[in-house]
């Protein structure tokens, strides 16, 4: 058993970990279960968490290789209370169904309109290529990070 | 089971001559593999070795480092021979998949659908390898993938960069892949050129296929009938060449004549797309 101490979300995540843990089951038995586990194979993207601010899929990492990093999940993504525009705009866009691959979704989103603050249709579904959504078809989670896009490059959030 | 994240390389090739170890970079064939059963094997993370990662260059060389990952491929600013690794790296898996997927863990896999082969086989690429004991060799890619899951590297050893020799950075190049879908998808085939002109002569051409036998294959006898030839001449020499290095098989993703016929269809768009700029075939930006 190792002793594994990550940043998450800012704060201090300590726990042990044996080597075998995945990072997301490390954050899920320390209570941030928002990152979910759909297919535990690397593809589906429920597990999308960003390590020093890239996306990552956090069935595809070790706890132990996360030592010292800094993690980012969906419980790190509202400030204050206050929903994110990625999050408000999937609300109001209706950017979801069963809600399963929403917190990857909007991990995937927020690490997009990082890099690009003026994605195209094109370039979001490109991006969004591995976080799967068996409900949506896909449609209002592009609509809601365009409108979140606009939200965040006017400042009107 | 051992988990291990040495700092110093000299530690990891120590680590490396007493036991097997499975090495760890991005992960991404490694833990998909895993499956439902308990991880047993010992586990080698080399994601603490600074020596490991970057790309550098030197006077006859580029060199890629075992930790490079696709996104820092696609990132870094490279002479266009390479802008067919750059869209290769595009087609690994996802973004998530292409932040922690690196390139020599690609070739160390040793698919015969690995994205990464036919672009760095057009480049003459190397892999360096190092060992405690026997120090450092170069093995030309063609010579370090066998077979499929089947490569030239011995007990001991740790893949720890890619060279790819500045003779083989000429001229322009271009990848496709053919899928059955866009994303996400591993390739029924793929074409990597690269081509050299002196005005719109053929000077230099790498012409590489992948996912069409168990190793990728450069195209020798193409490359030589392209040669001193126009670019104006490139359709008409693709199609009548017979493509006799490809043995490709029928499996799930494509039967062996389908992928014959999409093999030949992208190794002319490939060298098409080296040959002329968008804007010269007609393609809207």
């Amino acid at each position: 058993m190792d002793f594994v101490s990550i940043s998450v979300n800012g704060t201090e995540l300590a726990g042990p970990a044996e080597p075998r843990n995945l990072l997301v089951e490390f954050l899920r038995a320390n209570g941030l279960t928002g990152t979910h586990v759909g297919c535990d194979t690397s593809q589906c993207g429920a597990c999308n968490v960003l390590v020093d601010g890239k996306l990552i899929k956090s069935c595809t990492a070790f706890a132990v290789e996360l030592q010292g990093r800094s993690v980012t999940t969906i419980e790190g993504v509202a400030v204050g209370g206050a929903l994110h525009p990625i999050q408000r705009a999937f609300h109001d866009y209706h950017g979801l169904q069963c809600g399963f691959c929403t917190p990857g979704m909007i991990i995937a989103a927020l690490a997009l309109l990082q890099e690009n603050t003026k994605p195209t249709e094109d370039e979001i579904r490109a991006f969004l290529a591995g976080s799967i959504c068996r409900c949506t078809g896909y449609q209002n989670i592009v609509t809601a990070i365009q409108a979140a896009a606009e939200q965040m490059e006017s400042g009107n959030v | 089971m051992d988990y291990a994240r040495p700092t110093e390389l000299e530690e990891a090739l120590l680590l490396l001559k007493q036991k097997p170890w499975t090495v760890l970079a991005g992960g991404t064939d490694f833990y998909p593999a895993l499956g439902a059963g308990p991880l047993k094997q010992d586990v080698l993370d080399i994601n603490g070795l600074p020596e490991l990662a970057g790309i550098t260059e030197t006077d006859d060389h580029v060199v890629i480092g075992a930790r490079t990952s696709w996104t820092e491929i696609m990132r870094h600013p490279l002479p266009p021979a390479f802008d067919m690794l750059k869209q290769a790296a595009r087609e690994v898996g996802s973004i998530q998949i292409q932040n922690r997927g690196t390139v020599a863990g690609n070739l160390c896999n040793a698919s015969p659908a690995a994205d990464g082969m036919p672009p760095l086989l057009a480049l003459d690429a190397r892999v360096e390898l190092r060992s405690a004991d026997e120090g450092q060799r170069l093995v030309r890619l063609s010579e370090f993938v066998l077979g499929n899951r089947k490569t030239a590297l011995r007990p001991g050893e740790l893949v720890t960069a890619v060279h790819v020799p500045r003779h083989a950075t000429a001229g322009r190049s271009s990848f496709v892949k053919l899928g059955a879908r866009r994303y996400l998808i591993i390739s029924i085939a793929m074409a990597a050129a690269r081509i050299a002109l002196e005005g719109e002569r053929i000077v230099e051409a790498a012409v590489a296929v992948g996912s069409c036998s168990a190793v990728a294959q450069r195209i020798e006898g193409l490359e030589q009938a392209l040669i001193g030839r126009y670019i104006s001449n490139i359709s008409e020499l693709v199609v009548d060449y017979p493509l006799s290095e490809l043995s490709p098989i029928d499996d799930v993703r494509g039967s062996a004549e389908y992928r014959r016929l999409g093999a030949r269809e992208i190794v002319e768009r490939a060298l098409l797309q080296a040959a002329f700029t968008d804007a010269e075939r007609g393609v809207a930006a």
